[in-house]
């Protein structure tokens, strides 16, 4: 046995979360061995306590067959272990050569000997087809560039076992196809690989073997050679695809909010728009399936008015939008879960009941005189009913909201939003990291609203919930609408090949 | 949560007796008696209706720019400049008297609000900095108090100076503010710096502006989110907090000082920062440790006279309160502490 | 202005510069690590005090130098300890410091002098005059006869400047105060390197107080380093951070010192006032035109966690 790699029954907890529970996982030499998982599945957490970052709670780690403690990232770089992290590690003040030798012990002496390095980092970059160029400054370089630096650390350190942390998460296609023959040239000189990623395209054409993570556990290890994408899909996700159960709605009524050629930091394929047109309409879900960092999130801001749309129009209950803040999106009843709810959506610092009337002490039931006076008898009342209506287990109305788990936090985001009986409801990622009942939850919650005649539009990269939820679905690929596809018998096959680009 | 609201009060309280124990330490270390040295303190402070007053008068700046941090803090405003706003106040207020040359009750209104307006100018100039450029406030805000205090360094000795001693001409005595009891130093400035402090604790908890000034301060990234315009919030702490210290310096130089002179005002502006967050930012807090250095300073002075213990001793007991304060506070968001903090309370209760 | 005037003001400059830079290296070094400390004029108050008390009673200067920057990492490791072991705010110690540390050294002064004392003074260090060099018309008396101090901070920017462009050493201590997530995956110690940044920042704050009561003036007293600190804050920012901007700046600002000083006894013409509000005045308009642009190293003031969630 060529066995580089095991890691045993690896345990970690954060407070009372378990990121990672009794993971078992091993990599051979000259193999590509890739991790598949959802967001939040524990892949990066594990990747964190092999490199040294975190400490397990439990388990143990064998190098060659010995046991190995690896109390930091200096250490697992002695050991031959190196990590391409998905945000780049690079000091971008400096250049692409100081960023390589950082850190570098191998040499004797107080200055840098540039000739003899550059030399050095020259040949490496020959074998592996890595060119750069060494003088350029990290901010002057483009993304894929960066990470062939970073995998030109990672050599230059000597790594046998290279850790590529959803390494296609920001390349275009061309960069792509550019690092998987880098992948082959690295196999063939007998390193090891750990591929990170959730595309089952590119695990397919690039793994040797695949350890699937579902929930910080392991599910399963595979052949790649000896599966198809549906069984991974199906071993990611736990469940077989879709099984529909929300009635979908028959008729919708009138555009609530309409995007007609919008366009946003349109130059960048991960975080702009591209020429988007969509419509939403009341008593329907409009579904939007893609992997994560396709332009969703400045779709979210641009339809809640948190920024404004840079090319073409957005249309609000039949008016033109042209410079209105979300306080005024607010004021024509748009109701907004956010992406991140601790950093958007939640004051932590709060009490869960003031974080319950964060939008609404301006509103005459709560105060007197204008604002000058807040009805506190009131809030806590009105506190009170939502606690029993949403069902949120919290110790008071006076607990700071951080300390309650993720699911009542969403919980009393849900109870803000959808008291205001809002026209247009847009959910981002509603249930990401809650347990599967207060998922259950939201979701009910929701369709709830659309029945009631409230627009939604639900951006989520957790794909089995788009089909579930939506009654139109769109595709979001490096910020273009990819396809517009029905919610009824949605064919998941054209679907999933959209949210590739294909 | 109520642990956490405990702690909140535990900390800074722990922190002052374990700087008062360490206080202690040192004047015993100095072979003196400790327990003679606190009776000559409280002497001082307390003694007699004139000691008294004189902590009442000593207070009296130091709630000013107590409030005036405790507001800017509670936007997540990092003003550092009360003392620049508190100079910039009593320069307006004693120049506008001056040149005015009349005297009266109505010239000391008009040299207050002057007072004010001037101490909102100076903080409004940071503020814009931060809004428009993006610029750290806590440098900024230094940088305003030392042109701020040159300034003032400008004023007594060359453009109001009088006579040959570098110092300005006094407040007419018609003008300074007036006397509760004409015996006791203390002037109305006390119950206007009580009533300012009644009234911040009103807005910041019971109005509506006021809670969603503290929203926007714990974080404004979901505050955007939900409506709040972040720097229309923030720019208002700015100029509300310059003002308060800008009343403040008005209020001392009619009340209490009179005239500018070298070294006016020297570290009221920090001992608010300090003070304000041992009081962890609360209005009414604020100025109860307000009071509390007020009395420490006062009676170390008939400390050092009686025992022969200088007066820095207490200096030193009050940075060792913000350092414990505040190192108490930090190190609750060290989640290991944390943990062992609650689990500690745990087993109270289960007990 | 005369030739004569001019050097007059020139020399003073340099001794006027000195303090600054050693301070402006101090904090130089502090941000390149991340930690932005204005306790400068704590750490120098200290400084102060020690160097005169070991002066003035061992009669040398030179160790009076060296205790004091002792004594400035000394009061330094409370910061060091409250920012970087418990990832507390910086400004807020910093600010402790400015208050605790000139509150300690006036107590211990009251304490070895009495309440009410006379003036003690020590002994200055003495000038020493480079042969042949000092001889050197003008450039002479400015530059070659000057204390070992003025000598050994000019060299220390030298080695200042090697040091963070050229070594090795340099490069992974500029690293922890850019991205120290990034250092400590290459293998760097970041808490350590906090920790020597701090050292250095108190010894060498420490040693520019010290070099105020040992070749400045020889008495101590309260309020001796009148915000030099902040000047030398305002140094580093207008320096952007390297080296021979700090120098540059350090420079300017000890010229604009000198001015007033000169002024302050000559003419009435122009407030001297305005002459020392130049440093503050000039930082802010540079921090205004270059913006968040030129904001120094990208994680100071930053509290590090290692372990983050």
């Amino acid at each position: 046995m060529n066995e580089i790699l095991r890691m045993e029954h690896i345990s970690k907890q954060f407070g009372d979360f378990y990121a990672n529970k009794d993971i078992n996982f091993d990599v051979r030499k000259g193999e590509v061995h890739t991790l598949l998982g959802e967001n939040g599945a524990g892949k990066s957490t594990l990747m964190n306590v092999l490199i040294g970052l975190y400490q397990p709670t439990e388990g143990s780690i064998y190098l060659h067959g010995e046991k190995v403690h690896i109390e930091s990232p200096a250490q697992a770089v002695r050991l031959g272990i190196g990590m391409v992290h998905q945000h780049f590690m690079l000091v971008e003040a400096m250049t692409v050569m100081q960023n390589i030798i950082l850190g570098d012990k191998r040499y004797k002496g107080l200055f840098i000997n540039h000739d003899a390095r550059r030399k050095e980092i020259l040949e490496l970059s020959w074998r592996y087809g890595l060119n750069v160029d060494l003088e350029a400054k990290i901010t002057d370089i483009s993304v894929g560039t960066q990470q062939r630096v970073e995998i030109l650390k990672a050599l230059y350190r000597g790594a046998e076992l290279l850790i590529l942390d959803e390494p296609t998460a920001v390349l275009t296609d061309i960069e792509v196809e550019g690092l998987y023959s880098v992948i082959e040239k690295l196999k063939s000189e007998g390193k090891s690989i750990i591929f990170i990623s959730h595309k089952m395209r590119e695990v397919l054409h690039v793994s040797d073997r695949v350890t699937i993570l579902r929930a910080g556990k392991t599910i399963k290890t595979l052949e790649a050679s000896e599966t198809d994408g549906k069984e991974l899909a199906n071993l990611m996700i736990g469940r077989e695809l879709v099984e529909c159960e929300y009635r979908k709605a028959e008729a919708t009524g009138e555009p609530v909010i309409e995007l007609k050629h919008v366009s946003y930091n349109k130059a960048s394929k991960h975080n702009g728009l591209n020429d988007v047109s969509l419509a939403v309409r009341c008593g329907e879900i409009l579904g939007v399936a893609g992997v994560d960092g396709n332009g969703q999130s400045q779709l979210s801001q641009i339809v809640t008015g948190v920024t404004m749309a840079e090319a073409g129009e957005v249309v609000l209950k039949g008016c033109r939008v042209s410079h209105m803040t979300a306080a005024d999106f607010i004021e024509k009843n748009v109701s907004h879960i956010p992406e991140d709810r601790n950093r958007m959506g939640l004051v932590g610092n709060m009490t869960v009941e003031e974080n319950l009337l964060l939008k609404s002490t301006q509103n005459c039931a709560f105060c007197d005189a204008n604002g000058w006076h807040l009805k506190k008898k009131a809030m806590r009342a009105y506190a009170e009913t939502m606690r029993a209506k949403y069902d949120i287990r919290c110790q008071s109305m006076e607990q700071e909201i951080r300390s309650l788990s993720g699911g009542n936090q969403q919980k009393v985001i849900l109870a803000r939003e959808l008291e205001a009986s809002p026209d247009l409801l847009v959910a981002v990622h509603p249930t990401r990291g809650l347990d599967i009942g207060a998922t259950r939850y939201v979701r009910d919650t929701m369709i709830e609203a659309r029945d009631k005649g409230c627009a939604v539009l639900l951006i989520s990269a957790d794909f089995d919930e788009v089909l579930q939820m939506s009654d139109r679905i769109i595709v979001m690929f490096e910020g273009k609408v990819m396809g517009e596809y029905s919610g009824k018998n949605p064919p998941i096959q054209a679907i999933s090949l959209a949210m590739a680009g294909k | 949560m109520q642990k956490t609201k405990l702690l909140n009060v535990l900390i800074p309280v722990l922190s002052i007796l374990l700087a008062f124990v360490i206080g202690m330490l040192i004047i015993l270390a100095l072979g003196k008696n400790p327990a003679e040295a606190i009776g000559y303190l409280m002497k001082g402070a307390f003694g007699s209706k004139t000691n008294l007053a004189n902590t009442v008068v000593r207070a009296m700046p130091l709630i000013f720019t107590g409030l005036s941090t405790c507001f800017a803090y509670r936007c997540g405003v990092f003003n550092l400049g009360g003392e620049g706003q508190f100079l910039a106040g009593s320069m307006a207020a004693i120049t506008v008297t001056l040149l005015i040359g009349h005297e009266g009750w109505w010239v000391t209104i008009v040299a207050v609000l002057a007072g004010t307006l001037m101490g909102g100018i100076w903080g409004l100039l940071p503020g814009i900095l931060k809004t428009w450029r993006g610029l750290n406030e806590m440098i900024t805000t230094i940088m305003f108090n030392y042109v701020a205090t040159l300034f003032m360094g400008y004023l007594y000795t060359t453009a109001l100076r009088e006579g040959s001693v570098p110092q300005t001409a006094p407040v007419p005595d018609t003008t300074k503010i007036g006397r509760i009891i004409p015996d006791l130093r203390i002037t109305w400035g006390i119950v206007v710096a009580i009533l300012l402090g009644v009234a911040i604790w009103y807005f910041l908890f019971y109005t509506s502006k006021g809670f969603q000034l503290r929203a926007v301060g714990f974080n404004p990234v979901a505050s955007s989110y939900n409506g709040l315009s972040v720097k229309r919030y923030m720019l208002t702490a700015f100029i509300v907090s310059g003002a308060i210290a800008g009343l403040g310096g008005a209020c001392d130089i009619l009340g209490t000082q009179f005239r500018l002179i070298s070294g006016y005002g020297g570290g009221y502006g920090f001992d608010g920062v300090a003070l304000a967050l041992i009081a962890q930012l609360h209005p009414l807090a604020t100025m109860a440790v307000a009071y509390f250095f007020a009395v420490l300073r006062v009676g170390s002075t008939t400390m050092q006279v009686g025992t022969g213990v200088p007066t820095s001793v207490i200096d030193i007991i009050q940075a060792l309160v913000i350092i414990f304060a505040v190192a108490g506070s930090s190190m609750m968001y060290l989640p290991k502490v944390r943990k062992f903090v609650m689990n500690l309370f745990e087993k109270k209760e289960a007990v | 202005m005369n030739w004569n005037l001019l050097s007059e003001v020139l020399i003073s400059a340099v001794r006027m510069a000195t303090p600054l830079l050693f301070v402006a290296l101090a904090e130089l070094y502090s941000e390149r690590a991340g930690l932005v400390n204005i306790g400068l004029d704590g750490i120098m108050a200290f400084g102060s005090l020690v160097g005169f008390l070991v002066c003035f009673w061992t009669g040398n200067p030179f160790l009076g130098v060296l205790c004091g920057a002792l004594g400035g990492v000394l009061v330094n490791m409370v910061y060091a300890f409250c920012t970087v072991t418990l990832a507390g705010q910086q400004i807020v110690y910093g600010m402790a410091l400015n208050i605790f540390a000139p509150a300690l050294a006036s107590f211990i002064y009251r304490v070895v002098f009495g309440v009410s004392s006379t003036l003690a003074q020590a002994t200055l260090m003495k000038t020493v005059s480079i042969p042949v060099l000092k001889d050197v018309p003008f450039l002479g008396k400015l530059l070659f006869d000057q204390t070992p101090m003025v000598y050994g901070v000019y060299l220390l920017v030298i080695v200042t400047a090697i040091y963070f462009n050229r070594t090795k050493s340099g490069l992974n201590y500029k690293a922890v105060g850019e991205y120290p997530k990034a250092a400590e995956t290459m293998g760097i110690n970041v808490v350590l390197h906090k920790y020597i940044a701090c050292i250095l920042c108190g010894f060498l704050a420490g040693m520019g107080g010290a070099y105020l009561t040992t070749c400045y003036v020889n008495t101590y007293s309260d309020g001796i380093v009148a915000g030099r600190g902040f000047i030398a804050l305002a140094a580093v920012i207008f320096g952007r951070w390297s080296a021979s901007g700090v120098l540059l700046a350090c420079l300017l600002f000890g010229f604009f010192d000198a001015m007033q000083l000169r002024l302050q006894v000559g003419t009435d013409l122009i407030p001297y006032q305005l002459f020392q509000m130049i440093p503050y005045v000039m930082t802010l308009i540079a921090l205004t035109i270059f913006g968040s642009k030129i904001a120094g190293p990208k994680s100071k003031g930053k509290p590090y966690y290692r372990e983050e969630r």
